[in-house]
C-alpha cells in the first residue's frame, strides 16, 4: 500500500514508501487503540486483529444513534492521485473508493469491540470457497445488484476488472497482486495494452452467478485482495476510455461521483442505486461528502482546532502537526491508531557483512532523536519495535534480537565497543537522504551525531525528495544503508518476508523491495517451506521466522512502526482508525443533527 | 556631532584643522564630495541610530562562537557535547526546558527550537551570520562586476555598449526566484557527493544566484553617469594628453563615482538580507547549516503555541533590514547635493 503522498511512493510490487522516517508524513503506534489497552495488546494481536466473519451477508447496517442528513468536508494536503479503481493503490484513493463508492466481493469493516477490522462478505454471499491448495477461489455473487446508472452487475464485470489489473503499463501504478498469483498473470498483457481484448487471459471465470478465481501459486490470502478496488466489478463498456473511467468510476456502494477536479476537489452525493439490504458493512447516513485537497496543513489544524461553523463537520485523515499536538490531544476530536507500517534501516548486505556491525548500527540508531526532527509523535506516530511484523500482524512475537538491548534505546558506548571487538572502529555508513526537505536534514544531522560518537564514520549523501527512492533502488549506488519503509496490503507474514528478505536476481530484478540486498539461501529456503505449510500453521511459522532471521542474520533493523493521529469536527460520529490502512472508517460517520 | 565641529558647513584642508582653529574660524576651502556627505551624515540621527544597531548585530555576528560558548549552547549537534533532540524535547517535540511550557532558564534564554531541541539564541547568532556573510559578500561581488561592466559600457560607446546594455536588459529580464528554484536541485546533483561539499556549494551557489541577478542595476546607474561624465572637460583633456584608457576608468572616472556608489551599495544589502532569508525561507537557499530564513519557515506553525520561537528571528530580520534601509537612505540624501538641511 502507498502513502497518500505519491512522492515519497516507490514504484515496486505491492507496497511501500520511501524514508518515510524522514518524510514525516506517515506514522504509527502500534496498539490498535492508543495506549489504553497496551498491556492486553500482546494476546489481541495475535488471535483477535482482523478475523473474518463469512456469516455477515445481509444488510442493512444500522449504528444506534446515528442520525442521517448533514455533508461531511473532508480536508487533506495531499491529492488523489488517480481514482481508476484498476489503479487507487494509495491509501486515500483505495479507502475512499472502497469505503464510499465501490463495492467489491469482500470487505473491511469496523469492530467497535477491539478498534479492529474483521473481513466479511460484501458483493459475495461468503468468503469464498477454496480448493485444497487454495489454487481456486469460487464466489457467488448477490442477486440485484446495480449500478450507479441502474445497469446490473454481472458476474463478467469481475473477469473484466481482473484482467484489467494485471495492465501493467496502463496502470504502473496499481496493485500487482494478479500478475504474482492468478493464472495467465505473468503472460497477459491487459485488455488496454495487449490488443486482443479478453483474449489469453485466464484468471477468472464464470457460470451464471458464480465467479471462479485461478491462481499459479496457492493463494490463502485471496479474499484480502478482493477488497481491493482494483478487483471490484468494472462494466467492460463504460471502462473503455481508462483516463475517462478515472474521472468517473462507476458506483455500486452509496456515494457517486459528483463534481470531481483531479488533485483538487470532489463531492461524493448519493447513490440511489444502493440497496442497503444487500451491504452487510457501509451505511450511508451522510447526504453527501466534499473533499477539498490540496488544503496547507497548517490550515487544516487551525480549522479544526477551532471548530467554528463548518468546521464542525469536517473531518481530515492527514496526521496532526506535532505543534498543534498538545491542543488537539486535550478536546476529544483527536483519533489515533495504528496501521501496518514498519520504517528500517537496511545495511546493504553485501557490502556491511559483519553481524556485529549491523548490531553496533542498531545500537548506535537515535530511535527517539530521529522521531523528535521528524516532526513524529513518540507513542502516537511513531513507535520503537525490534520484530519486522508489525503490531496487529497474525503470528507476530516480542522477541529481542540484538543481545540485551532495550527496544528503541540508543547506546553508543555498546555500539563503539562491538565495532572495536570486530575491529571495525571508523566503518563507513552512507545513506541517502532527501536534501530539500528540512525535517530530513534535521533527521540525518541526528543520526550523524549519534552514529559518529559511537565511532562510526557518518558519510549521508544528499539527494532531493524526488530522486531519494530511485537512488535507494539502484543497486550500484555508492551506498550502504537503506532506510525504507513497508506498509503490508494485509494483516499476514506473507505480506511482509518474502518481498522484503527474499534474494533477488539483482541483475534482472534489481533491488526490488530487498532493501539490505539480503541473499542467504537457507532463509530463502525457510520462506519456500513457510510458505508451503498448512495455512493455518503459516502465522506462527512466520512469527518464528521473525525471530530467527532477526537474532541471526539481522538483515535490517526496525526504526519506528507507524500510527495515525487524525482530528474531525464535534459533530462528526463513528470516525475511527481503520487499521488496515491508516484511514478514517467511513463506512461508520454519520453528522450528529 | 558633538565636536567643536559639529555645526559649521566649512572648514579647511589642513591635517587636524579643528583643534587650534575652534569654533569661529570660517574660511572658504574646498571638500570632497564625500567628506560633505559623511558631514551631514554625522548630524542625522536616524543614521546614528541605524549604524548603531549595525554595528551591534554585526559583533552578534562576529562574536557567534563567543556568545555561545559563554552560554553554553550548541546551534546543532556537530559539537559532541551538544544534547540530542531526545534530551531537550517531549514526545511531541516541544521543548522540557523555557518556554513555551517550562519557566524561563538562564540556561537557554531564547528558549530552544522544538523537534531538533537546538538553542534559539545559537541559532538566531549563527542565523545573522549566515545573513551577514551572504549579504555581504553578495555586495561586494555584485558591486564589483556592475561597476566594471557599466564603466566599460558607458566609456566604451558603440557595439561594446550595445551589447553590454543588451546583456544588462536581457539580465533584468530573468525571473529571479523562478532561476533560483531551478538551481536547487541541479546543485544537489551536482555537488551532491557529501553534505559538506554540498553545504559549501550551496553557500557559494547562494552567493551566486544572488549577484547574478543583482548587478544589473548598479551597472546601469554607472553607464548613465560615465556617459555624462565622458564629456566633461577634465576626461577630454585626459584624452587629449594621452592618458591610457584604464587610468582615465578608475583614476579620473571611478573617483567620481563614489558617491552613486556607495548609495547603491547601501540599498542593496538590506536587499540581499531580505532575499537571503527569502529564498531559505522557500527551501532553496541554505539546507544544511543555521539561517534565520530557515528558523523563520521552521517556526511558522509554532505562532501561537510558541511565539518567542517565531517572533526573535522574524524581529532580527526586521531590524537588520529596517537599519541598512534607512541608513541607506540617510547616506543618499546625504550624497545628494540638492538635499539641503
Amino acid at each position: 500500500m502507498r502513502l497518500t503522498k505519491p512522492v515519497i511512493a516507490l514504484a515496486t510490487v505491492s507496497v511501500v514508501f520511501g524514508l518515510a522516517a524522514c518524510g514525516g508524513d506517515g506514522g504509527g503506534s502500534d496498539e490498535p487503540r492508543g495506549t489504553a489497552n497496551s498491556d492486553d495488546v500482546d494476546k489481541s494481536k495475535n488471535e483477535e486483529n482482523v478475523t473474518q466473519d463469512p456469516t455477515r451477508v445481509d444488510g442493512p447496517v444500522e449504528i444506534d444513534g446515528a442520525t442521517p442528513g448533514g455533508t461531511v468536508t473532508v480536508l487533506s494536503a495531499a491529492g488523489l492521485n488517480t481514482m481508476n479503481p484498476s489503479e487507487a493503490y494509495y491509501q486515500n484513493t483505495t479507502s475512499i473508493l472502497t469505503g464510499l463508492v465501490t463495492r467489491q466481493l469482500t470487505q473491511y469493516v469496523y469492530n467497535p469491540d477491539d478498534g479492529s477490522q474483521i473481513l466479511i462478505p460484501d458483493l459475495a454471499t461468503d468468503l469464498g470457497t477454496p480448493n485444497d491448495d487454495f489454487t481456486e477461489w469460487t464466489f457467488t455473487l448477490k442477486d440485484g445488484i446495480k449500478y450507479e446508472d441502474g445497469t446490473p452487475v454481472k458476474a463478467e464485470d469481475f473477469v473484466y476488472s481482473a484482467a484489467a489489473s494485471m495492465d501493467r503499463t496502463q496502470f504502473p501504478e496499481g496493485p500487482a497482486y494478479s500478475n504474482d498469483y492468478l493464472v495467465s498473470g505473468d503472460t497477459y498483457e491487459g485488455p488496454y495494452t495487449g490488443k486482443n481484448g479478453l483474449d489469453g487471459f485466464e484468471g477468472v471465470t464464470v457460470d451464471g452467478n458464480t465467479i471462479t478465481y485461478h491462481a499459479r501459486l496457492p493463494f490463502p490470502d485471496l479474499p484480502y485482495w478482493l477488497t481491493f478496488a482494483a478487483m471490484g466489478p468494472i462494466p467492460e463498456a463504460a471502462a473503455a476510455d481508462p483516463a475517462a473511467y478515472a474521472k468517473h468510476p462507476l458506483s455500486t456502494g452509496p456515494y457517486k461521483f459528483g463534481a470531481y477536479t483531479p488533485e483538487k476537489s470532489l463531492e461524493l452525493v448519493k447513490n440511489d442505486q444502493w440497496d442497503a439490504d444487500t451491504d452487510p458493512g457501509r451505511t450511508a447516513y451522510p447526504d453527501g461528502y466534499n473533499f477539498d485537497l490540496q488544503t496547507a496543513s497548517e490550515k487544516i489544524d487551525e480549522l479544526m482546532l477551532g471548530d467554528q461553523g463548518d468546521s464542525q463537520t469536517t473531518l481530515t485523515y492527514d496526521d496532526v502537526l506535532s505543534a498543534n499536538y498538545r491542543d488537539m490531544d486535550a478536546t476529544d476530536r483527536l483519533v489515533v491508531g495504528g496501521f501496518p507500517l514498519t520504517s528500517y534501516w537496511a545495511p546493504d548486505y553485501r557490502k556491511i557483512t559483519k553481524l556485529e556491525v549491523r548490531q553496533a548500527l542498531a545500537y548506535a540508531f537515535p530511535y527517539k532523536d530521529t522521531y523528535r526532527a521528524g516532526g513524529l509523535i513518540e507513542g502516537v506516530t511513531a513507535t520503537a519495535g525490534d520484530s519486522l511484523l508489525p503490531p496487529g500482524t497474525a503470528g507476530r512475537k516480542e522477541f529481542n534480537p540484538i543481545p540485551d538491548h532495550e527496544v528503541g534505546s540508543t547506546d553508543t558506548e555498546k555500539a563503539k565497543q562491538l565495532l572495536t571487538d570486530a575491529g571495525e572502529l571508523g566503518f563507513e555508513i552512507k545513506w541517502p537522504y532527501a536534501n530539500d526537505d528540512e525535517q530530513a536534514v534535521a533527521v540525518k544531522d541526528a543520526i550523524v551525531a549519534s552514529l559518529e560518537k559511537a565511532g562510526f564514520k557518518a558519510s549521508p549523501v544528499p539527494s532531493t525528495v524526488a530522486d531519494v527512492s530511485t537512488v535507494r533502488a539502484d543497486p550500484d549506488a555508492d551506498i550502504n544503508v537503506r532506510p525504507a519503509g513497508w506498509i503490508a496490503d494485509w494483516p499476514s507474514g506473507g505480506s511482509w518476508f518474502p518481498p522484503l528478505i527474499k534474494s533477488t536476481n539483482l541483475k534482472a530484478e534489481g533491488v526490488g523491495s530487498n532493501y539490505s540486498v539480503f541473499n542467504e539461501p537457507e532463509v530463502d529456503q525457510k520462506i519456500d517451506d513457510v510458505l508451503a505449510l498448512p495455512v493455518d500453521e503459516q502465522a506462527d511459522a512466520w512469527g518464528d521466522l521473525d525471530e530467527d532471521v532477526m537474532t541471526n542474520y539481522l538483515p535490517l533493523f526496525v526504526t519506528r512502526y507507524g500510527g495515525v493521529a487524525q482530528q474531525h469536527g464535534s459533530k462528526i460520529e463513528g470516525h475511527f482508525i481503520d487499521n488496515t490502512i491508516g484511514m478514517p472508517t467511513w463506512k461508520n460517520i454519520y453528522v450528529v443533527q | 556631532m558633538t565636536t567643536p565641529m559639529g555645526t559649521e558647513v566649512l572648514d579647511g584642508f589642513e591635517e587636524e584643522p579643528e583643534k587650534p582653529r575652534g569654533k569661529k574660524a570660517k574660511e572658504l576651502t574646498g571638500r570632497s564630495p564625500t567628506r560633505i556627505a559623511f558631514e551631514r551624515l554625522r548630524k542625522d540621527k536616524v543614521a546614528i541610530v541605524c549604524a548603531f544597531f549595525l554595528l551591534l548585530l554585526v559583533l552578534i555576528a562576529l562574536f557567534a562562537p563567543v556568545i555561545t560558548k559563554a552560554f553554553g549552547v550548541y546551534k546543532d549537534l556537530d559539537d559532541p557535547n551538544a544534547p540530542t533532540p531526545s534530551e531537550m524535547t517531549a514526545g511531541d517535540g516541544y521543548p522540557l526546558f523555557g518556554p513555551p511550557f517550562e519557566p524561563f532558564t538562564w540556561d537557554h534564554p531564547l528558549g530552544i527550537e522544538p523537534q531538533t531541541g537546538y538553542d534559539n539564541l545559537a541559532l538566531l547568532v549563527y542565523g545573522l551570520r549566515t545573513s551577514l556573510e551572504v549579504a555581504f559578500l553578495a555586495t561586494l561581488v555584485a558591486t564589483i562586476v556592475g561597476v566594471s561592466l557599466g564603466l566599460v559600457a558607458g566609456y566604451a560607446q558603440g557595439w561594446v555598449d550595445s551589447v553590454l546594455s543588451f546583456i544588462i536588459d536581457f539580465f533584468l529580464s530573468f525571473p529571479f526566484v523562478l532561476g533560483a528554484l531551478a538551481l536547487a536541485p541541479i546543485m544537489v546533483s551536482r555537488f551532491g557527493g557529501s553534505s559538506e561539499s554540498l553545504s559549501k556549494a550551496q553557500f557559494f551557489a547562494l552567493i551566486g544566484v544572488l549577484v547574478f541577478f543583482g548587478w544589473m542595476g548598479l551597472a546601469r546607474l554607472i553607464r548613465g553617469q560615465v556617459l555624462s561624465l565622458r564629456e566633461r572637460e577634465f576626461i577630454q583633456a585626459a584624452r587629449v594628453i594621452g592618458v591610457p584608457t584604464r587610468a582615465i576608468l578608475f583614476k579620473e572616472l571611478l573617483p567620481n563615482l563614489v558617491a552613486p556608489i556607495v548609495v547603491a551599495v547601501s540599498l542593496a544589502l538590506p536587499g540581499f538580507v531580505a532575499a537571503e532569508a527569502g529564498l531559505s525561507f522557500l527551501g532553496i537557499g541554505l539546507s544544511e547549516g543555521t539561517s534565520l530564513g530557515k528558523t523563520i519557515n521552521s517556526a511558522r506553525n509554532y505562532y501561537d503555541s510558541y511565539p518567542l520561537y517565531l517572533f526573535v528571528p522574524v524581529a532580527t530580520v526586521m531590524i537588520l533590514v529596517v537599519a541598512l534601509n534607512l541608513l541607506g537612505d540617510s547616506v543618499r540624501d546625504a550624497f545628494d547635493p540638492k538635499t539641503r538641511r
